[in-house]
């Protein structure tokens, strides 16, 4: 991840508000980053599943996660939008303030018509469950800044789902917070804030939502899932995945428990990018009356949901690493087997959809 | 239908009283269900037509099974079943295999899916069978859902029943179990509506006893 220094705004005492709230998208197998970028997507005036669904791949970059909600591993290193929406014009950029006064920054952006997603830590946040219980590093959509009234405006479609103000002193805490390591929270905690935003920006030439734009997209994805492996420093498609899986289990095996806490974190990319593209798939199969491309998208759901066994025994067990081995094998094995399973639907779907 | 004796495999707490949540074990947050929203322990309960006995939802005792490869062993020669009715939950979305075995000594795979129990739809279609506030260890939480589904599994194979083994899946939680057997078979429950719904969801407790609860032989595999 890289970070840019954010243009100045100009200092001004006055309230600064987008002209509505941001829109809510949210399904239960998705982060708040996924979150966050279907709220952007769908108030520019598109579908946030046909954008983030598109895309479907294995990619593991060791030595790169990072204990935060929002992790992505990223195909186009700083290019967070750019990696999971490849096939639309989305790209993001990380920031940090530059100036003494950052809110003036947000807000300067805002009055511009964008959305500035923060970083924040949990703990800080009255309207999260960790309020003052536990540290967590989050995403939120920033929509206003009143410096007068000391007021931040705040979006957050993961539930319970705010919108609304709160105060800028909170907001401030949650966006400078060092977010130190918290025993009850070992895939989320420990990694700094540092006032982090995001802009996503989103280009004019929008594809089509149509067959032919997806057939592209599944063709893409099937190439790259079902490539040879290589080592170009990234483990990708199935034979990244099996890699991966060997790589979780040897260090299980090995007492390695910072590695079985990764694959929570890790783990929630993959799944969440998975279930949005078999959805899409089955949502599109059903439109277009193409029975092969829905059996193609519940085959790639039923790979997102494998992700649970592996992710769920990792996060119970890394405290006792060597115990877990077999059921990390067997749970990774399934996972595999699954994309190799939905791999073959999406041949039929191509075909189909040809 | 018949329900099933799970009691001697109940490991976990999924659900705690607004006093105690800190003993709430269902998820790793160690989240866990509002006991005060869920039927009382012991009590009869139809969801969607389907009769469950209540475990001791109290934030003491164990109240659901975390599976790991759980044998449930049915005493006798075995029955004829067509579904089993499971009462239960997921720590994300869960898509495994339950094993069904048979006198004869065949077994069977069959899916088994239930979802997330965390602010979460249907996702495959199972009946809603109770919704509550969200526990945290150090609080109760407002708008956050949460979830027990009342999922089947199909039993395709016409031989007598004698056995089922739980996936080893930890995000799989099983609170109650009950044997559909074949139409011809089927004896219906007695239901009545003299209880108060225990919650939003599409549960409705039984004053009397529907059917009789089926003892399975402790031990696991």
């Amino acid at each position: 991840m890289t970070t840019t220094a954010a243009p100045a705004g100009t200092p001004a005492v006055r309230p600064r508000q987008a002209r509505r709230a941001p829109s809510t998208f949210y399904r239960d197998p998705i982060s708040c980053l996924q979150a966050s970028f279907g709220s952007v997507v769908a108030d520019a005036g598109h579908d946030p599943l046909a954008a983030l669904g598109a895309r479907w791949e294995f990619r593991y970059i060791p030595g790169d996660v990072r204990s935060e909600e929002f992790y992505f591993p990223e195909r186009e290193p700083g290019d967070t939008a750019g990696s999971m929406m490849p096939y639309h014009p989305a790209h993001s950029t990380w920031f940090t303030p530059e100036t003494a006064e950052p809110l003036e920054e947000l807000a300067a952006l805002i009055e511009n018509g964008l959305a500035p997603i923060a970083a924040v830590d949990n703990y800080h946040l009255p309207f999260r469950p960790a309020y003052h219980d536990v540290h967590a590093a989050h995403l939120v959509l920033i929509y206003g800044v009143d410096p007068g009234r000391g007021l931040v405006w705040v979006a957050d479609p993961m539930p319970p789902a705010f919108s609304g103000p709160i105060r800028a002193e909170d907001f401030l805490n949650a966006w400078g917070s060092a977010n130190p390591a918290d025993h009850q929270d070992a895939f989320f905690s420990d990694a700094r804030i540092d006032r982090r935003h995001m802009l996503l920006r989103l280009g004019a030439d929008w594809p089509a939502d149509d067959p032919a734009t997806l057939l592209a997209a599944l063709r893409a994805n099937h190439a790259d899932l079902t490539a040879d492996a290589h080592d170009d420093g990234q483990w990708t498609g199935v034979a990244g995945l099996r890699r991966f899986v060997e790589h979780v289990t040897r260090s299980a095996h090995a007492g390695d428990d910072d590695a079985l806490k990764q694959v929570y974190t890790f783990g929630w990319s993959q799944q969440a990018g998975c279930s949005l593209h078999g959805e899409l798939l089955r949502t599109r199969g059903r439109q277009w009356r193409c029975p092969a491309l829905r059996e193609a998208g519940r085959a790639v759901e039923a790979a997102a949901h494998a992700w649970t066994g592996l992710r769920v025994t990792a996060a119970h067990g890394w405290t006792r690493p060597a115990e877990t081995t077999a059921d990390l094998r067997r749970h990774g094995d399934r996972l595999a087997q699954r994309y190799e399973t939905a791999a073959s639907a999406l041949t039929r779907a191509v075909t189909e959809l040809t | 239908m018949f329900t099933i004796d799970i009691s001697p495999y109940l490991d976990n707490v999924g659900a705690t009283t607004a006093g105690r949540t800190a003993t709430g074990r269902l998820n790793v947050w160690n989240n866990s269900f509002a006991a005060e929203n869920l039927p009382p322990g012991g009590s009869n309960v139809m969801v969607g037509g389907v009769p469950y006995v209540m475990p001791p939802f109290g934030g003491i005792d164990p109240d659901n099974i975390r599976c790991a490869g759980q044998y449930l062993e049915l005493p006798g020669p075995g029955r004829a079943v067509d579904w089993l009715h499971l009462l239960a939950t997921g720590e994300r979305r869960v898509e495994d295999e339950i094993a069904v075995h048979f006198a004869d000594g065949s077994v069977d795979f069959e899916p088994v899916r239930v979802s997330d129990f965390w602010a979460a739809p249907a996702a495959f279609g199972e009946v809603p069978a109770f919704e509550t506030l969200m526990h945290y260890p150090a609080h109760t939480q407002f708008g956050v859902p949460a979830s027990v589904w009342s999922q089947r599994v199909p039993v395709t194979r016409r031989l007598p029943l004698i056995g089922i083994g739980l996936p080893v899946n930890a995000a799989l939680h099983v609170f109650a179990v009950t044997l559909q057997p074949p139409d011809g078979t089927r004896r219906p429950a007695a239901v009545s509506t003299a209880g108060t719904a225990p919650s939003t969801g599409a549960a409705t407790s039984t004053a009397g006893e529907a059917q009789p609860a089926v003892p399975s032989t402790a031990g696991a595999r």
